[in-house]
């Protein structure tokens, strides 16, 4: 059992999982994730796609083997972080100990002693004198960057994966002046939306209010890519948008007026047989000179010559015709006048805890600061006595061994 | 403009050829050449940069060519600092053939100046996309020290050598920093990416690549610092490790699209 639990807690067994974690992600770079079957068939062949399916690996990130890797990662972490924990607050003392019972291995003149000391106290290396010499220490906080390290990988992994599988996440979409009511009666009304920015340049953005259920708390921003909106515990995203058309009905027997926002197919009609078939919208045409026009279908900006495709549907006949803004099909007494085409926002909209991405960011933070204590505070103690000085750290000490050389050579040059 | 840029592509490979051969004939002449000649060819580069910079109304790091210029620009400054505090030569050595790489790299893609993308303006861009050019230079030039510690290995030189035990340090630093900032990119782009798209992490391949990149610095690290490997076998890890950064850099774009397309 402790044979098991060593094995658990060991570095080895981190690095294996790391390196198992490393090659099933290579192998999900390479292998297109989450895509349709047909692709993997058409791609692999009928019975290679069949295993990939049934391995996983055309969604590895979400297979119940990279989960298990994770949970192990975090396992062999806090097992290594406790077991670690008292032996890194005892090192300070220790190697402080240590060093004050070090004997010299690098003998010193007495000139020589006086540039040493001289240079520790300009580097700030905080010193402790007894009856034998005077024992220098620096970055004694370095001592817990390993452990800070672990603690914030498992942090990291911990709030990670809780922001990634706790929010509920709604794609909607809302017209410029609609209003959105959320599951708990926050209301979020979209003021206006363009493509556009006053040069021309692509910018989509939207102006929203977001209302609390009880009314007492508003907030309006402008949102677009990288500005979210954050009220209370939602996030409003700028995700995508599209172009409606609009069409304006008058009845004129009684003069009722409506406006309609026309985003998929649809038949406008007041008794079911009459009336007028909305097809598409096009963001342009172009017209040859017999008159014939030319659809355009795509665009990737706001629509500069839009034009509506329909059908005007009348006593059973069906007459497709091409309509343009500001222009109205009227059937008796009803007039269809097709106006402008409206922009309009997707709106991603995320519900999470802040208090999750506070821990997550915290720990972020935390595995930088860790890391520049590992690599950077490395733990030294110097020890001078009369006849010379020692150097001790529980680190590779290279670089300080290496400019306390130069610093020696520099004295025989001087000498 | 684009002059500059092209002098100091010529200026970089004329100091990386005297370098070595200033390094192989022990002329110290030839060295110092190839010094004065990197600072000046990187006065050029700086000058190209902050020309386009100004030219864009952003900061050049907005694509392949703008990010590569940058990375190669980072290695100097990271030679340079180098050599200023250990003024050792095989500093040099490695750092010059790598930023003429990189650069010449970056002369194959397209130059011209585009409006950034709306997904890019955010004020992580620097940050993110600053710390990688750092991050990729130090394990550039820590890549470079590999190949620098295996030929003179193969020259006969032995590991127990003070020059060579330095070297393997120095590269055993610079993969620290790399690491550090590499981490840093991790992050920043991780926030970026929930404030850009609502999702800190989306499996995109360029996150994917980081990510194995990172592992494999990271078993670096506790190679060296648990098991005290040193010497060949870090060598080898550090160039093995060097073909992964190139791929996070170079490959991913061109290979495997993604959220991050638009850095071609």
């Amino acid at each position: 059992m402790k044979k098991v639990f060593r094995f658990f807690r060991s570095m080895t067994f981190g690095m294996i999982l790391l390196i198992i974690v490393m090659l099933l992600s290579l192998a999900g770079s390479l292998i297109p994730q989450q895509d349709s079957t047909m692709r993997y068939v058409r791609a692999y062949g009928t019975q290679t796609a069949q295993i990939m399916t049934a391995a996983g690996v055309t969604d590895i990130f979400h297979t119940w083997y990279f989960y298990a890797l994770e949970i192990l990662l975090c396992l062999n972490l806090t097992l290594c972080s406790i077991v670690r924990f008292p032996k890194t607050r005892r090192a300070g003392r220790e190697w402080l100990a240590r060093a004050e019972a070090a004997e010299a291995d690098r003998p010193l003149t007495a000139e020589q002693r006086e540039k040493l000391l001289a240079w520790l106290t300009a580097r700030h290396y905080r010193a402790r004198e007894d009856a034998d010499g005077k024992t220098f220490s620096r970055n004694t906080a370095g001592f817990y960057g390993s452990f800070l390290t672990h603690l914030s990988i498992l942090l990291i992994l911990l709030f990670g994966s809780l922001v990634l599988m706790t929010p509920s996440v709604q794609d909607l979409t809302v017209m410029p002046g609609g209003t959105l009511t959320l599951e708990d009666g926050t209301t979020v009304t979209c003021e206006s939306f363009h493509i556009q920015d006053d040069t021309g340049k692509l910018d989509y953005a939207s102006v929203l209010l977001a209302g609390s259920a009880d009314g007492r708390h508003q907030k309006r921003q402008e949102i677009r890519v990288n500005e979210p909106l954050r009220f209370g515990e939602y996030k409003i995203y700028q995700q995508t948008y599209g172009t409606a058309g609009r069409v304006g009905i008058t009845n004129h027997t009684n003069g009722a007026e409506e406006i309609l926002f026309l985003t998929d197919p649809c038949f406008l009609s007041i008794d079911g047989q009459n009336g007028v078939y909305f097809d598409a919208l096009y963001p342009g045409f172009i017209q040859d000179a017999e008159g014939n026009y030319t659809l355009m279908t795509s665009t990737s900006g706001s629509y500069e010559h839009p034009v509506y495709a329909v059908r005007s549907i009348a006593d059973g006949m069906s007459t497709s015709v091409l309509a343009f803004p500001d222009e109205e099909i009227r059937l008796g007494d009803i007039s269809f006048t097709f106006l402008a085409p409206a922009e309009y926002p997707g709106l991603r909209i995320k519900r999470v805890s802040s208090w999750l991405f506070g821990g997550l960011y915290f720990s972020f933070g935390l595995m930088v600061a860790a890391l520049y204590l590992c690599f950077f505070a490395v733990p030294v103690y110097v020890r001078v006595r009369e006849n010379g000085c020692a150097v001790l750290s529980p680190k590779n000490q290279q670089g300080l061994l290496l400019e306390l050389e130069a610093l020696m050579h520099e004295k025989e040059d001087e000498t | 403009m684009n002059l500059l840029f092209f002098a100091a592509l010529i200026g970089y490979f004329a100091a990386a050829v005297l370098q070595f051969a200033g390094s192989s004939m022990k002329k110290e002449g030839l060295r110092k050449t190839a010094r004065v000649l990197l600072a000046v060819s990187f006065g050029l580069h700086t000058a190209f940069s902050v020309w386009r910079g100004i030219e864009a109304r952003r900061v050049p790091l907005a694509n392949q060519f703008e990010f590569a210029s940058g990375f190669a620009w980072a290695t100097v400054i990271i030679g340079f600092v180098l050599y200023r505090r250990l003024k050792q030569e095989w500093v040099m050595t490695a750092a010059m053939p790598m930023a003429f790489l990189i650069l010449s790299y970056a002369a194959f893609q397209p130059m011209e100046i585009k409006d950034i993308m709306p997904a890019l303006r955010s004020t992580w861009f620097v940050l993110h996309i600053g710390s990688a050019a750092f991050s990729y230079a130090a394990f550039a030039i820590a890549g470079g020290l590999g190949v620098s510690y295996l030929a003179q290995l193969k020259k006969g030189r032995s590991e127990d050598d003070v020059k060579m035990k330095q070297m393997d340090y120095m590269g055993y630093r610079l993969i620290c920093l790399g690491f550090l900032l590499l981490t840093v990119v991790i992050f920043s782009g991780a926030i970026w990416a929930e404030q850009a798209w609502s999702s800190w992490w989306s499996w995109d391949p360029k996150e994917t690549w980081a990510l194995i990149t990172w592992i494999f610095y990271a078993v670096y690290l506790h190679q060296r610092m648990r098991l005290k490997w040193q010497g060949r076998r870090m060598a080898w890890l550090a160039i093995i490790a060097l073909i992964l950064v190139i791929f996070t850099f170079a490959g991913v774009n061109l290979l495997l699209p993604g959220l991050h397309s638009y850095a071609v």
